[in-house]
């Protein structure tokens, strides 16, 4: 009566099992850590060595450039700006998928000679990149327009200049005409497209959103970015704009001295560029950089 | 008797057991540790490949970039070319300019005509050949590429173009900056 069964596990049989599971738990805790860090350091690898790859697409007199790059695993870039400091910083974050989840990505991996354009973030295993220089009225860098080979942008009605240098790209994702179903459409004469460009008053509209442009570059770059991302892009481009308009304003006073003479109004460029606000300002600037490309491209002696 | 005899081997074993497995934690302790300095190793390894590889291309194109590049001030486009009056304007102002290529060195050095080596300042330009846009203390190698380093000139009043040889040559940067 009232005779109870025991488990017999003597005290060192106890001691090991607990030991042996803390032991394992720690194996496991700093395994799931170290291959947490490895992820981290391919993803901060991978946004350098993206950054690094961008170098060979500055062109030099060339018009665009289209290359592509590819991941042995899907892959999201994450395009970030900020226009802190004199010239503002482009920020890359890489996150691959491994066991169909998403690496958790915190690196910031920043350039500041490097302008990006692209969604909030863009995601394939196939990247096209696409550069076009910027020139407002000098040079100001290349654009790097990152687009994904999973989203095809169908162009329809576009300038014959704008088709045909979509065509000389030759790059798989930009179509000209026979849209279909699945692509963006870019409309440039109205329609129902998911983004509208009016290429005379030169703005954009995109997810209701409106991006104003100037110059060709500015507007692939609007079509292929969000909002937020364009304007940041812009107000670092017209601070690298302001730089070099007094850096160009120095030139001439500096070979005036060798009978070169220039008289541009870089100042005012240089500080019309300081004070933009947002893509609506370029309008503002439009005029000034038109008369100072004018008496440039006239002058005998060139400033760029 | 017997009972007391049972607690002592009972202990020994318990002892005999603690010291095998605190050996063992150290063990994979010092095993994890070893493994963690051979990652980061390579992992500094990579990073300096990772801005030498930065800095081979930027060498090839920061003759391109605008703060730098002749444009059509000499004539037709021209690529690898340096506008010097340009440049030596930048090199006074190239506290600006801190981080923006993410290399610690640049500096231009004519290579034809072979003259003493002079380094360009305001006060003696155009007769040096070296201008040192950034000069910091650095070992690193230097990386460079050809170009023509191009100036106004003016002689009896009339203003020409002078082009000349030259490299650009380029040292990187460590860590955040590179």
């Amino acid at each position: 009566m009232g005779k109870k069964a025991y488990l017999q596990i003597s005290f060192a049989w106890l001691f090991a099992i607990i030991v042996g599971a803390f032991i394992l738990f720690l194996a496991i805790f700093f395994s799931i850590k170290l291959i947490n860090t490895e992820q981290t350091i391919q993803d901060a690898k991978t946004s350098k060595e993206i950054g690094i790859l961008l170098n060979p697409l500055e062109t030099g007199f060339e018009t665009t450039k289209s290359t592509s790059i590819s991941f042995p695993a899907e892959t999201r870039i994450y395009n970030k700006c900020n226009n802190k400091g004199t010239f503002g910083r482009q920020i890359i974050q890489v996150s691959q998928k491994s066991f169909n989840k998403w690496s958790e990505t915190n690196i910031d991996v920043g350039f500041s000679n490097k302008y990006i354009f692209s969604e909030e973030y863009v995601e394939a295993k196939k990247f096209y990149i696409f550069s076009k220089p910027f020139d407002f009225p000098f040079k100001v860098s290349d654009l790097m327009l990152i687009t994904s080979s999973e989203k095809d942008y169908c162009f329809i009605d576009a300038p014959l200049k704008i088709s045909e240098e979509i065509l000389f790209l030759n790059q798989e994702n930009l179509l000209v005409g026979n849209c279909s179903t699945q692509s963006t459409k870019v409309c440039f004469k109205g329609g129902d497209c998911e983004i509208k460009v009016d290429y005379d008053n030169k703005r954009i509209v995109k997810d209701g959103e409106i991006m104003f442009f100037e110059g060709d570059a500015l507007m692939y770059a609007g079509i292929f970015s969000n909002k937020e991302v364009y304007e940041c892009q812009v107000k670092r481009l017209m601070q690298r704009v302001d730089s070099l308009a007094l850096l160009y304003k120095n030139k001439a006073v500096f070979i005036s001295e060798k009978g070169c003479y220039s008289n541009l109004d870089l100042l005012t460029l240089s500080n019309l560029a300081n004070s933009l606000e947002d893509s609506k300002d370029l309008f503002i600037m439009s005029n000034s950089v038109e008369s100072i490309e004018n008496e440039n491209d006239l002058g005998n002696c060139k400033l760029w | 008797m017997v009972i007391v005899m049972k607690n002592r081997t009972g202990q020994l074993k318990i002892q005999q057991m603690a010291f095998m497995l605190i050996a063992v934690t150290l063990f994979f302790v010092l095993v994890g540790m070893f493994f963690l300095v051979v990652k980061f190793s390579n992992l500094k390894e990579d990073a300096t490949g990772l801005c030498e590889k930065n800095a081979q291309l930027l060498a090839t194109k920061l003759a391109n970039s605008p703060e730098f590049s002749c444009g059509e001030s000499f004539g037709s486009s021209k690529v690898n070319c340096i506008d010097a009056d340009k440049v030596m304007l930048l090199k006074e102002n190239i506290a600006k300019y801190s981080g923006f290529w993410g290399v610690s060195n640049i500096e231009v050095r004519k290579i034809y005509p072979i003259e003493a080596e002079k380094t360009c300042e305001l006060g003696n330009y155009p007769d040096c050949n070296i201008i040192k846009i950034r000069s910091k203390e650095d070992t690193s190698a230097y990386l460079s590429n050809f170009v023509s380093l191009c100036r106004k000139e003016s002689y009896e009043g009339t203003v020409y173009d002078k082009c000349e040889l030259a490299k650009i040559m380029i040292n990187y940067e460590y860590g955040e900056k590179c």
